[in-house]
């Protein structure tokens, strides 16, 4: 089986580590961060989420937390998901080369601004 | 019911991925549908799913199954290469359910093969709305092989329309037909128990009143031409008061057409036709709920895309020649006339047709098998046709005169066969006659008359069951109906046949009709 291509990373994908950065979710708790750090623009349907999650935890990039002692009988057991150190790592990366791009983009005068 | 569905569309998704995700993907989509109410949100849900489905079913499968995508570009020697995707054979219920989704797709392209001739690219500018002139009463009744031009019409303007099913190419097209994209053929294949879109209506005999078109009072007119398709809720409303008024007015029971009134105006004002605006489903769902009441298949609305003859119009003597030449070139369907083995004469006739164009055929015909020892006629694909046909033909078959019932006409002088022949010697011979499903109208009455009159042995399958015949009356440019005005005394105990079909007394899959019939004359001229 090939391995999921991760490089360059899938905006889906560096979404779902961005959204992972404070909490661990599961998955529809990440659709949910996904869509609100996107002001809705990115909504994750289910087989481009659990897509992205499968080669993010084969790079081990995040990985999924053991089955919760606390969960009430009565919910469903959810996985939920963690951000690895690599993950941070990878994140943080990707977030320097778009702001590098931010960068160029400024200084070509398409982009105004001047923060980062 | 919507989370069903969605478990079924994760089937799409390869097994691997299915196993470790199916559960969660259902959860997300529950979760979904609990949050996202509202029907804007259940639809954008719904975008969601079938595009992420487009994009990532792929995906997986190019994960889980490389050699899918690999394969169609490998060669080896420029050869191509087969591949097998799996190790293991195919799970039982993937090969059934490949199957039914094949069988699925292949029934969905093939009728929509079938449909390709019927929708034609419509034009708005046909459509002219003469409103101030509604409605018009204006005479209108006629049969509608006149208002087809399909050929003239005895002087009496009588029963039944021509058909054959070969002559499609001589035949000239109908007003009906091109709107249908059916064989002109199709137009005169009278009362057809299918929903044809044909006006059932041949015309009806009409003793008292030759000539049709001057018949003053005739079908309310609605002088509305119906835009191709554009039906709006004022059309529609016109179309349903002219029928429903057409129905009270001529409908031969005055009783159901009340009920079919009642039903009608009850269906309109549930607003059940407000979303048809294809002139042809309306007339079809129109045409389904007169005969669900009435069980009448003769009761019939037509929609014709092309705009239907103003007035009806005369036979011409072009296309009396041209129903002449098409008969000629048919042999007027006497399709087979021969002597089998042991003197059984066999005749396969596949229409009634008109006496004056085709009575001497019918006699030539008729003379080659007078010597037989036994007879049997074929009308196993014969559809019909004229009534004076169907009596001149019985008249063999007797020495003296029969009356020969038809329910579609009051009787007249023409109600009796023209027995006994000249020089004929088969009025006393055995006669079996064939049928099948197929066996229809004019061809039902020589079955059902005979079988009454115990001359014949019906061989066969139980015919289609269409007896009576309406008058066509048009509403407007693009509709009209046909309406059973007349239901003359049965003579016989025994219904006749309309909706149920004459009782072959020897029941045999048509393709074994022959053989059977042949055996039965065998047997029966041996005690001779």
């Amino acid at each position: 089986m090939p391995k999921r291509k991760l490089d360059p990373l899938p905006s889906a994908a560096f979404q779902i580590l961005l959204s992972l950065a404070e909490e661990d979710l599961h998955g529809y708790g990440i659709m949910r961060q996904v869509a609100e750090q996107t002001d809705g623009r990115m909504r994750l349907g289910p087989g481009t989420l659990y897509s992205s999650i499968q080669s993010l935890l084969e790079e081990k990039f995040i990985e999924e937390l053991d089955p919760r002692e606390d969960v009430k009988q009565s919910e469903e057991r959810r996985r939920y998901y963690r951000l690895t150190a690599a993950g941070r790592k990878l994140a943080r990366s990707e977030a320097d080369r778009l702001a590098g791009l931010l960068r160029v983009a400024r200084s070509r005068k398409i982009l105004r601004g001047d923060y980062v | 019911m919507s989370e069903k569905i969605y478990a079924l569309l994760l089937r799409l998704f390869p097994p691997s991925f299915r196993e470790t995700y199916r559960e969660e993907a259902l959860l997300l989509f529950r979760d979904r549908s609990r949050d996202e109410k509202g029907l804007s949100s259940r639809v954008r849900l719904w975008f969601d799913l079938l595009a992420d489905l487009t994009i990532s079913v792929p995906r997986e499968y190019f994960y889980a199954e490389p050699e899918l995508l690999a394969a169609s570009g490998q060669r080896f020697g420029g050869k191509p290469s087969f591949y097998f995707m799996g190790d293991e054979s195919p799970r039982p219920g993937a090969l059934l359910l490949g199957g039914m989704l094949s069988l699925a797709a292949l029934f969905t392209f093939s009728s929509l093969l079938s449909q390709g001739g019927r929708h034609r690219p419509r034009s708005s500018s046909a459509r002219q709305l003469q409103r101030g002139a509604v409605p018009s009463a204006s005479a209108s009744k006629r049969p509608s092989r006149q208002a087809t031009g399909d050929r003239k019409s005895q002087s009496d303007g009588e029963n039944e329309t021509l058909a054959s099913t070969t002559g499609q190419s001589t035949i000239p097209a109908s007003p009906f037909t091109p709107a249908k994209g059916k064989s002109p053929s199709d137009a005169i294949l009278l009362h057809e128990p299918s929903l044809s879109g044909q006006p059932s209506s041949s015309g009806q005999r009409d003793t008292a009143s030759p000539t049709l078109p001057s018949q003053g009072d005739a079908a309310t007119t609605v002088a509305t031409a119906v835009g191709h398709g554009n039906l709006d809720s004022a059309e529609r409303q016109r179309v349903l008061d002219a029928a429903i008024s057409n129905l009270k007015r001529h409908y031969v029971y005055p009783g159901v057409a009340e009920k079919i009134a009642d039903t009608l105006l009850a269906q309109g004002k549930r607003g059940e036709y407000d979303a048809i605006t294809d002139g042809d489903a309306f007339a079809h769902q129109l045409t389904k709920q007169m005969r669900d009441v009435s069980h009448d298949m003769h009761l019939e609305l037509v929609y014709s895309q092309d705009p239907l003859p103003p007035q009806p119009t005369e036979q011409t003597a072009e296309g009396l020649a041209r129903y002449r030449k098409a008969m000629k070139q048919e042999n007027c369907t006497f399709e087979r006339v021969e002597i089998l083995p042991r003197n059984i004469g066999y005749l396969k006739l596949n229409l009634f047709p008109d006496r004056s164009v085709c009575e001497q055929t019918a006699t030539t015909a008729m003379a080659s098998l007078n010597r037989a020892d036994a007879l049997i006629v074929d009308l196993r694909d014969n559809r019909g046709g004229m009534p004076d046909m169907v009596a001149l033909m019985a008249s063999y078959l007797f020495d003296h005169p029969e009356y020969f019932y038809n329910p579609r006409e009051n009787t007249t002088q023409e109600s009796w066969t023209h027995s006994p022949v000249p020089g004929n010697k088969l009025a006393d011979k055995p006669v079996y006659v064939l049928t099948s499903s197929r066996t229809f109208s004019g061809a039902e009455q020589f079955c059902y008359d005979l079988k009454m009159l115990k001359r014949i042995t019906l061989v066969g399958e139980t015919t289609g069951g269409g007896a009576h015949s309406g008058v066509w009356y048009r509403i407007d440019d693009h509709f009209g109906m046909g309406i059973p005005e007349t239901k003359p005394i049965n003579p016989y105990s025994t219904p006749d046949w309309e909706g149920t079909g004459v009782e072959p007394d020897v029941k045999v899959k048509p393709a074994d009709a022959l053989s059977t019939a042949v055996k039965l004359a065998q047997t029966k001229l041996q005690k001779k």
